[in-house]
Order: C-alpha cells, then structure tokens, then sequence
C-alpha cells in the first residue's frame, strides 16, 4: 500500500491530495519537521536527502512531490487523473514540469516572505519583484484556460492538480488573481474539490493540534 | 514521427541526445530564438509562450525540455532510456524533477554569469553565492552515485540523461567538481556517449 512520508502542512499536501482524487488507499506517516524527525536514520534511510516528501509503494521508493504526483496518477489514476490518451499524457508531463520550473520557484519565493516573516520583516520589494515576474507566466496558463476549463481539456487531470497546488502558494501569499479571469476561476474549480478540501481540513486539525 | 523544433544549442540538444540515443526517426526543425523563428505564427500555434524545445508526434503537442524526455524515453525508450522495472521508472521520474528544481537553478545561474555575460559585467557576489548553492545537490547526486553506478542502477537511463544534460552547465561553466569525485566520473562517462558527441557536433554546426 501506498505511504505518504511527511507532514500535511509540507509539500506531501500536495500527494494526499493526488491519493484522494484517485481514491487510492494510503497511510500518512506524519514527519514533524520541528523536532527533526525528517532527519532521523529510519527516514534517512527512505531519503538520504531528508527532505518531505517521500513515499514507499512496494518496491517503489520515491522522492519530489510533483514526481510522486505523477507516479500516483499513472499507477492508480489511469483514464482520470492520468488521461488514458497519450496527447493528454504528454501535457501531463508537461505542466508538472513547467509547474516546478517555471511557476514554483516565483510562488515559493513569496510563500517564503509570507509565511515565515512576519509583516514587518518581509522584504516588499522582492515581493513585488517576485508577482512582476509572475505575471507572464499566469499569462501563459491563462492563455490555455481561454479555450477549455482545464488544461487538458474538459476533465480535471493531473496537470490541473500539480500547477494548482503551486499556484496556491502565489494565492496564500495574495497574489491577485483577478486580472486572468479565466485563471482564477479554474484556481477556484481545483482548490474546491473534494481531495483538496480533505488536505485543507487535516491542514486544520494539524493546526489546532499544535495550538 | 517526431518533429522536434529548436536549434541545437539550446535545451533542444538534451531532447536530440535522447532521440539520438533510441535511434528513432525524427525532423528536426532547428528554429532559433536569435532570429526571431519562435514568434512566427506557425511556430506559435505550436508554443504559445514561444520557447524552444517544443515537439510534435501525431497529435502529441509538447514543450518543456526535461518532460519532453519523459516523453520520448517512455515513447520509444521502453527497457533502455525507460527502465522496465516500476522501481527504477519512478525514479527516472524523481530524478527529471529534481534536475529541474534542485540543480537547474544554480547551474543556469552559472551559465548566465559565465556564458551569457561577459568577463567585466560578471557578479562575483552571485557567482560565490551559486557555487554555496550548488554543493548540497552534488552531494544528493554523489550519495546516490556511491550505492549504484547510475542514478537507477546499473544502466545508463533517462535519469542520467536528464540530471547529466542540466549538470553540463557547472562543467561548462568549469565548476570544480574534485571534491565530488564520483560524480565527475560519472558526468564524464554520460556526456561522452556517442550520442550526446554527435548532438556537441550539431551545436558546434548551428
């Protein structure tokens, strides 16, 4: 069976959600980074780099979430999450990689000043800095999203879920969505499915549970 | 059949090197960004963002270098570039990410200070500050390397292919890489494939 390594507030969010959505059976081995637990031998010897997420599924043993996501979709999300078309498979591959090359270094780059600084701290000018460089590249998915309501087509995929969950960041960190419409509905369709609402209310729970 | 559009020096050349390695049948359409070819309104029915590599196979419509490799490796790579095992293809996977978010930032950053810019325009601040960054994922790479001779086992894979292609620019870039011996070996041996020889031909032609 599949195991999640890592914790619901780190980028294994990301894979319970793909989990969820191909409602594939899993186990959440939950990591608290702020006691290190990433660093200790049992995980080290899963990933030697110690970093979340990972995940074992028989003889698979994997790291980087997006991977994960794109090994989750192909084993247990075949002809949904994973379009049972080649065309549809190939932009798949596609948007998970622009997701992690083009979009995520500028939307962690802002979660980072966000989420870890408080207000006063954050630098604004590598704020502002960071949504310059974001917007041509909404632009380019705002582009695809004009002509269907998803970016292969008419059905959520994983390349819908993979870019969603790094857009997130650019929306956490108030990124104003509002000058692409067509963006911001397709943000507001992904983030409302049911897998993800289940990351948001576990999200919740670890919250409360650390408060 | 494959057309592959962009000139060879650039991110087409790690898309060429897996065609090369399979042996397969492709067009290549070496559209080059310096003379305006990715703007045309033909070339951007085929990219809207207008950036090479991008790619064509029936109806497949593709851009992304490292995905692109993704593709052709399961495409026409099954049991040498696209390992047969699960195992080994969810790595190939991991690894085509991580080339992309762990060491294409820093090693980019290397290719703009020391190929793009010239000698005088370089900033040294940034230029120590990437080699700082580059060491952690050369210690990831040199970690894996030490348990098996290739990042999924005993084979030359898309893995190699596509962590190879993005370490090319600390080579280039005549990053020191002695203190990671293992891995320098390795870049070697992978860059050096006949291959990827034949597509340093085409760029040096281009």
């Amino acid at each position: 069976m599949l195991k999640i390594y890592g914790s619901v507030m780190s980028r294994a969010s990301r894979n319970i959600w793909a989990a969820e959505e191909c409602k594939a059976p899993y186990d959440l081995v939950s990591l608290d980074f702020r006691k290190g637990e990433h660093k200790q031998p049992a995980y080290l010897a899963i990933n030697p780099a110690g970093k979340m997420p990972s995940i074992v599924d028989g003889d698979v043993v994997m790291a980087e979430s997006l991977a994960i996501n794109m090994f989750i979709a192909q084993k247990y999300g075949k002809g949904a999450l994973w379009p049972a078309e080649e065309k549809g498979q190939a932009k798949c591959m596609q948007w998970t990689l622009w997701a992690a090359a083009e979009l995520e270094p500028v939307a962690y780059g802002r979660l980072r000043e966000v989420l870890f600084k408080k207000e006063d701290e954050r630098d604004h000018k590598l704020l502002a800095d960071l949504a310059e460089k974001g917007k041509p590249i909404v632009g380019v998915l705002d582009a695809v999203l004009q002509s269907s309501d998803f970016i292969c087509g008419a059905q959520f995929t994983l390349a819908d879920l993979n870019v969603a969950c790094v857009m997130e960041y650019m929306v956490r960190s108030n990124f104003d969505l509002s000058p692409w419409p067509k963006t911001a509905a397709w943000y507001k369709a992904c983030a409302a499915r049911a897998g993800n609402q289940k990351v948001q209310s576990l999200r919740a729970e670890a919250m409360k549970a650390a408060a | 059949m494959i057309t592959l559009y962009g000139k060879a020096a650039s991110r087409t050349s790690r898309n060429l090197w897996a065609l090369e390695e399979l042996g397969v049948a492709y067009k290549h359409v070496p559209a080059d960004y310096l003379k305006g070819d990715t703007k045309t309104p033909e070339f951007l029915s085929i990219n809207p963002a207008g950036k090479v590599p991008a790619l064509t196979d029936g109806d497949v419509v593709m851009t992304e270098s490292l995905a692109m490799n993704l593709y052709i490796a399961q495409t026409y790579g099954a049991g040498t570039l696209w390992p047969a095992d699960k195992a080994a293809q969810a790595k190939c996977i991991q690894w085509t990410l991580w080339a992309a978010t762990e060491l294409e930032p820093p090693a980019v950053g290397r290719l703009v200070e020391f190929v793009f810019k010239k000698e005088h325009e370089r900033d040294q601040k940034n230029v120590d500050a990437l080699a700082e960054r580059t060491k952690a994922p050369l210690n990831v790479l040199m970690a894996a390397l030490t348990r098996t001779p290739y990042l999924t086992g005993t084979a030359f894979t898309i893995a190699d292919l596509n962590v190879s292609a993005v370490a090319e620019y600390l080579v280039r870039t005549k990053f020191d890489l002695a203190p990671w011996p293992i891995v320098l070996k390795w870049v070697n041996e992978c860059l050096g494939r006949a291959a990827n020889q034949k597509v340093n031909q085409m760029k040096l032609a281009s």
